[in-house]
């Protein structure tokens, strides 16, 4: 049990009860709601842990950041020969969740296509594997999250009412930053803690008392995640007053600009990243500068790729044509990296 | 004499959970009120054994009905359940398919919601002094 739901304020306490009044029960569908950087996926993870589902996987998957034509083949896996180029059978991460929690992040993007075929797994408890006419049982604890109104995303018909009621047996709200400073405090001495156990070496002195009273009166518009971010600078880099002042300045602009023009390449691009970040220094020599560009060329081409095949109703003779590779190539691109047409 | 039957009554919507309440304690019932779904999980969990009957509004914030019928059900299934909202069709589907013994639409006619308790309770137990 790794997950501690760091805070005091009433609202913290009240996603602690429940917590721990519906883990035991994994039949529930929850929906966990709350602005980006709020810790949606903490809470997830904290339920996963509380739940007997903890010795199996916990399968996280972004619905904003892949692409349409890609998440249903990510959810549901493919057979092999479902389509040119699928050589090879493939898990979808419903099946890899397989008695333990597929936690489905921006749900409130997922398109209308396939909100259609999560629903009829939650009804059913069964999904095929994309080209496969077998029924698979799921054994999956669905835990959803997102930022999104999602009751006014039904009036505009962007998100199915039914599907909606059926993720929302259990409801949990997580309050911004800002409505809950009360927390803050006890924010700051818990990641100070984890970033002195990580980095030993360090010598890391916790934050000098004007510099913590400056953190505690922030708004923080980015939530925790930018109260981590500031927090890491400031222990491993280090910063004078002026700087952090300009660090809360522009982190505040750059989460702005982040939520407004945040694409689904940027989204994963910065999962990548945080993974990165958030490895320890021991970890990070297994990264290599050379591996970190190579994955983000791929993410990128995958994403290009696919919208030029969309484009061109996969025409893929008429795609290279645009893309300026050979026919070849782009075959070989498909294959490579799981291309799949979608339905 | 006759032993009351205890009713667990779950509702957000205060008004309409004090004017079951005291409707059905002028019918002679033992009402047990709980004014959300953590309040009313609780409740169950903690009186669990010696509840005759729930009943429970479907939409709520943080833990809704359908969620506490889920749960009663696996704990209890012989409990009776009767699910009520005013929100369509969707959720009465969905209790149903967990099953509720019996779903109702708002606005409700308690005399009509008294005869179901009646029909979905077991016979009193008759104690003797």
């Amino acid at each position: 049990m790794s997950t501690i739901l760091v805070g005091i304020s009433p609202g913290i306490q009240k996603i602690r009860e429940i917590i721990d009044l519906v883990s035991l029960d994994t039949a529930l569908n929850v929906v966990i709601t709350g602005e980006t950087g709020v810790g949606k996926e903490v809470v997830a993870r904290a339920l996963y842990e509380s739940s007997p589902r903890h010795k199996k996987e916990f399968v996280k998957v972004n619905c904003a950041a892949i692409p349409d034509t890609l998440l249903e083949s990510e959810l549901f896996g493919v057979e092999q020969g479902a389509y040119t180029g699928a050589n090879r059978k493939r898990k979808g991460k419903f099946e890899l969740a397989d008695g333990g929690v597929l936690f489905l992040d921006e749900i409130g993007d997922m398109s209308f296509h396939l909100q259609a075929k999560l629903l009829h797994v939650l009804q059913s408890g069964e999904y095929n594997r994309l080209g496969s006419e077998n029924n698979m049982k799921s054994n999956t604890w669905v835990i959803s999250a997102t930022n999104h109104n999602l009751k006014q995303k039904i009036e505009e018909k962007e998100f199915r009412e039914d599907l909606y009621y059926r993720l929302n047996m259990v409801r949990i709200n997580i309050p911004p930053l800002r409505e809950r400073p009360e927390d803050i405090p006890e924010l700051i001495r818990h990641y100070t803690q984890i970033y002195q156990d990580k980095y030993t070496e360090r010598k890391i002195t916790p934050l000098d008392p004007e510099t913590f009273n400056k953190l505690c009166h922030f708004s923080w518009p980015g939530n925790v995640r930018q109260l981590i971010s500031v927090l890491q600078r400031i222990l491993l880099i280090g910063c004078d007053e002026e700087t952090l002042d300009e660090i809360l300045y522009d982190k505040n602009n750059q989460n702005k600009n982040a939520t407004d023009t945040a694409t689904p390449i940027y989204g994963q691009l910065m999962e990548e990243l945080q993974e990165i970040v958030n490895s320890s220094p021991d970890n990070m020599t297994t990264f290599s500068l050379k591996q970190i560009k190579r994955n983000a060329t791929n993410i990128v081409e995958k994403e290009v790729i696919s919208q030029v095949l969309d484009i061109t109703n996969w025409n893929r003779t008429h795609a290279s044509k645009i893309l300026k590779v050979s026919y070849k190539t782009l075959l070989t691109k498909i294959d490579q990296l799981d291309i799949i047409r979608s339905n | 004499m006759t032993s009351k039957a205890n009713i667990l009554i779950i509702d957000d919507n205060t008004v309409f959970l004090d004017m079951i309440a005291m409707y059905l304690t002028d019918k002679q019932y033992h009402v047990l009120p709980a004014k959300n779904g953590i309040e009313g999980l609780k409740l169950f969990n903690s009186h669990s054994d010696i509840i005759d009957l729930v009943i429970t509004d479907i939409i709520m914030p943080n833990i809704s009905g359908t969620a506490l019928i889920s749960i009663i059900k696996k704990k209890r299934p012989a409990l009776p359940v009767i699910a009520i909202s005013g929100f369509g069709e969707h959720p009465i589907t969905l209790a149903e398919e967990l099953k509720a013994d019996l779903t109702m639409g708002k606005p409700l006619v308690l005399r009509e919601l008294e005869s179901q308790i009646a029909l979905l309770l077991p016979p009193p137990s008759v104690s003797t002094v």
